[in-house]
This record gives structure tokens, C-alpha cells and sequence, in this order.
């Protein structure tokens, strides 16, 4: 077994490990009881990524042409992909499951390896599944927020088995998965460019910002888009209108969408 | 006999038909009523848009004034994202943060809706979470990205409804703004939250 599988089977192994710990805040009302440890991690991420990784992702986009970047997104999209698929099958949506394989067939083939994406225009576009989402419709709720290396929950954090698992590189040798891994990830940086500026421009407290953005958004996901709008009636504590003492579930980070 | 039925039964035909269509109408009205904020700051946010070139900020920056003191009930927005912290602020202190918070809002608009290149407004459909408060489901279509979902919860102020949430992708920007501004108030006090709001105005005004 190589060295890199070994490193990857131990991120899992401790993936894994932190999920377990972390099972037992999961009942609780506050969706982030780690927040101080989080808040750590989160501010070396911020450091490196600001002084590292987010230059080297913007000069990827100033030497790149944009067909190019485009089509190395595709490529690692298309091999993310089966992760998809699993996941479709997995909530029960076998419809979406058969027209998501065809997809993959298509782009891996006629598409070069995934390198185009030629299901999208004949309708099959992506779609956008995990194990997270699987484990919500389940009835599995969000459990805590977790920030390793970007944001995350004890219940979200579990995809990375199966998306691991599924994803061929995982069974190169390092020689090949080095280079391919450090393009991927300078390439999936410069995708969040804009939303990473975006966020800077609003944020005053960005990791309170970021946290309450990723909830909100997983929550979309998992209702494919159509959370039930009485979700968000909560935020104005109803009386109507009288919203003085709403806040103090926010105060200890509780989604105020359910 | 026969003339007094057919009597009666005109009259309760006419009865049925004149409620039922008033009805209708007052449904009609009510849900035109409920699309005026929105298509209102639909249709500024493309002027916008589309003289982003040729008007300065300021003149772009009064359109959306207009539209965000007339169709956002603001002082709501402002106490919901305070939250409890709003009932520990004096007037003065809590009219200065609707001023500033509006400022943001309408600076921030005119910041991100800063060219044209084709996009557009649809409404989708309407859906209603309490007897005076209501979801417009609506969808910003842009030429080269995805489309961006942007609903607005919309409720009825006296006379006139006013958006009170603006909901993008699924982010619901009360809520958003509530976890970021408190965090602040948390840790360095509201008047550094007023000053933090002030260096976010400036920086989109210049940008």
C-alpha cells in the first residue's frame, strides 16, 4: 500500500473518529458547541489561505484561459460523480440515479474522460448530492458545525467516506495523485474566488458569516432547493412583528431554519 | 309560484356569482399588491444595471433609496437582526442603526448590481406562511452563470406589503446578518458593530 492511500485511510480513520466524538453534542440546541476549537482551525485555514493558497488560485485564473479551467472542472466533477449517483440511489431517487449514471457514461466517454460536459445540454444536467444530504433524509439532523478544512458538521462531515472511497484517484499511486490533488484543490479554490470576495466584502465577523451562510445552504440542498417556507418564520419569534426577545437561540448559533 | 323560483333563482345565481367574482378580485388585487415591493426592486435593480455606465454612484444609489425606504419595512428588519440587543438601545441609538443599516443595504445593491449583460427577473410562484405574511418565489436569470433563486417574505404593514427578508440560494440575509452582528456585539460592544457599519459603507461606495 502506498504512502499516500495510507495518509488518505488515516483522514478517513480519523474523520471517522471526530464524528463519533462529536455524536453526543449532536441533541444538543446549539449547533456549535466546538465553536472555540472550530474558531482556531478556522483562523489558521484563513492565515494560510490568504497567504498562500487563495494568491497561487489567483494566479491559476490569470494564466489559465477560462475553456481550461472550465474543462479541469468538469474532469473532477466527473470523477466525484459516482459519489452522486450512490447518494441518488441512496434517498430513494431512481430516476435521478439512472439519468445521473447516463451522465457519467456520456461525459467519461464521448465527453474525453469528463473533460466536457455534454449532458447538460442534451438535459441532463448535474446534480448535487452527498452523503450529508442522504443522512437528512433519513432523519439524521445536522448534529454540531465543524470547521477542519473548510466548513462542515458531524453529520456532513461523513461524506467523506463514500466520496473518498469512489473516487478512482484515491486508488492511484502518489507519484500521480500529488500533482492531480494539488490542481484540483488550486482549481476548486479558484471556483470560490468570487464567493470568498464576496463574503470578505460583507462579513464583519467571517467565521460567525461563514458558519451561518454554510447551515443555511446545506439546508437548501438537502430540500433539492425547495425548503418549506414556514422554515423561515422562526427568525421573527411571532407576535407579530414583536421580535424583542427573538436572538437568544442565535446567540448559541441554532439555525433559525428547520 | 313558478315566477317567484325562477326569481329566487336568479337573484341567488346573481348573489353567487357577484361574491364569488369579488372574490376573485380581491384575490387579484391582494396578490398584485403583495408583487409590487418586489417587481419594484426588480425593476430598479435592472435600471440600475443598465446604467451602470453612464450614471455615477450617487445617482444610482438615490434609485435604490427610493425603492428600499419606500418597500423594505425596515425598523422590523432592524429589530429582528438585533434582535434582543435592540430592547438595550435608546431610540436615538436605534433610529441611528436603521439609517446605517439601510445606508449598507442600498450601498450594497448598488455595488453588486453593477453591469448588464442580459439578466433578468421572473417570478416563479407565491405561497403564504401567515394570514398577512406571504414568500414571492422569484429567479434572477443571468446569461454566462447558474440563475440565482431570490425569495422575498413580504407582509402586510397597515396598508401597504413590505418585502421584511431577502432569501438568495437558500440564505436568508436576516438571518445571516443576525449570527454576524451579534458575534460583534458580543465581543466588542454595538458602538464598534456602528463603526464596523460605517467602514462596510465606505469601502462599497468606493470600490
Amino acid at each position: 500500500m502506498t504512502g499516500w492511500r495510507l495518509i488518505n485511510i488515516s483522514k478517513l480513520l480519523i474523520l471517522t473518529g471526530i464524528v463519533s466524538l462529536a455524536t453526543g453534542c449532536a441533541t444538543t440546541q446549539n449547533n456549535d458547541p466546538l465553536e472555540s476549537g472550530n474558531r482556531v482551525v478556522f483562523n489558521v485555514t484563513e492565515t494560510l489561505d490568504k497567504h498562500f493558497i487563495k494568491p497561487v488560485a489567483e494566479s491559476y485564473v490569470d494564466v489559465t484561459p477560462v475553456p481550461v479551467r472550465t474543462s479541469v472542472t468538469n474532469f473532477f466533477n466527473n470523477l466525484g460523480y459516482l459519489n452522486v449517483i450512490l447518494n441518488d440511489f441512496l434517498q430513494g431517487k431512481f430516476e435521478q440515479g439512472i439519468t445521473d449514471m447516463l451522465r457519467f457514461t456520456y461525459n467519461s466517454t464521448f465527453g474525453i474522460a469528463g473533460l466536457f460536459d455534454i449532458s447538460t445540454p442534451i438535459g441532463m444536467p448535474a446534480n448535487n448530492e452527498d452523503f450529508g444530504q442522504t443522512l437528512a433524509t433519513w432523519g439524521v439532523d445536522q448534529g454540531s458545525y465543524l470547521y477542519l478544512l473548510g466548513p462542515s458538521s458531524t453529520r456532513d462531515i461523513t461524506d467523506e467516506v463514500p466520496s473518498t472511497l469512489l473516487n478512482p484517484f484515491f486508488y492511484l499511486s502518489g507519484i500521480v495523485f500529488a500533482p492531480i490533488s494539488a490542481l484540483n484543490a488550486v482549481n476548486t479554490r479558484a471556483n470560490l474566488l468570487e464567493q470568498s470576495n464576496i463574503r470578505d466584502e460583507a462579513a464583519l465577523d467571517t467565521y460567525s458569516f461563514t458558519r451561518e451562510a454554510y447551515l443555511q445552504q446545506r439546508e437548501f440542498q438537502v430540500h433539492d432547493g425547495e425548503p418549506p417556507a414556514t422554515g423561515y418564520d422562526d427568525i421573527f419569534g411571532d407576535a407579530g412583528g414583536d421580535v424583542g426577545n427573538a436572538g437568544d437561540e442565535e446567540e448559541s448559533g441554532m439555525l433559525v431554519i428547520e | 309560484m313558478t315566477l317567484k323560483l325562477q326569481h329566487l333563482l336568479k337573484t341567488t345565481i346573481f348573489i353567487s356569482l357577484s361574491f364569488f367574482s369579488c372574490m376573485t378580485w380581491a384575490e387579484i388585487d391582494q396578490e398584485q399588491a403583495i408583487h409590487v415591493p418586489v417587481n419594484t426592486l426588480h425593476t430598479s435593480l435592472l435600471s440600475i444595471m443598465e446604467n451602470a455606465d453612464t450614471k455615477s454612484f450617487q445617482e444610482r444609489y438615490d434609485v435604490m433609496e427610493e425603492v428600499v425606504v419606500t418597500h423594505f419595512n425596515s425598523p422590523l428588519i432592524a429589530k429582528v437582526i438585533l434582535s434582543r440587543h435592540w430592547k438595550t438601545l435608546n431610540e436615538q441609538s436605534q433610529a441611528d442603526f436603521i439609517d446605517l443599516f439601510n445606508r449598507l443595504t442600498i450601498s450594497t445593491y448598488v455595488n453588486r448590481f453593477d453591469s448588464f449583460s442580459g439578466e433578468s427577473f421572473s417570478n416563479l410562484s407565491i405561497e403564504q406562511m401567515k394570514e398577512n405574511r406571504f414568500m414571492v418565489k422569484t429567479v434572477f436569470v443571468r446569461t454566462e452563470n447558474k440563475p440565482v433563486s431570490f425569495n422575498y417574505i413580504v407582509q402586510n404593514d397597515g396598508d401597504e406589503w413590505k418585502i421584511i427578508s431577502v432569501i438568495a440560494n437558500g440564505i436568508n440575509d436576516l438571518s445571516l446578518k443576525r449570527a454576524d452582528y451579534s458575534a460583534i456585539i458580543k465581543e466588542k460592544g454595538f458602538d464598534s458593530l456602528m463603526a464596523s457599519l460605517k467602514e462596510k459603507i465606505s469601502d462599497l461606495q468606493t470600490k
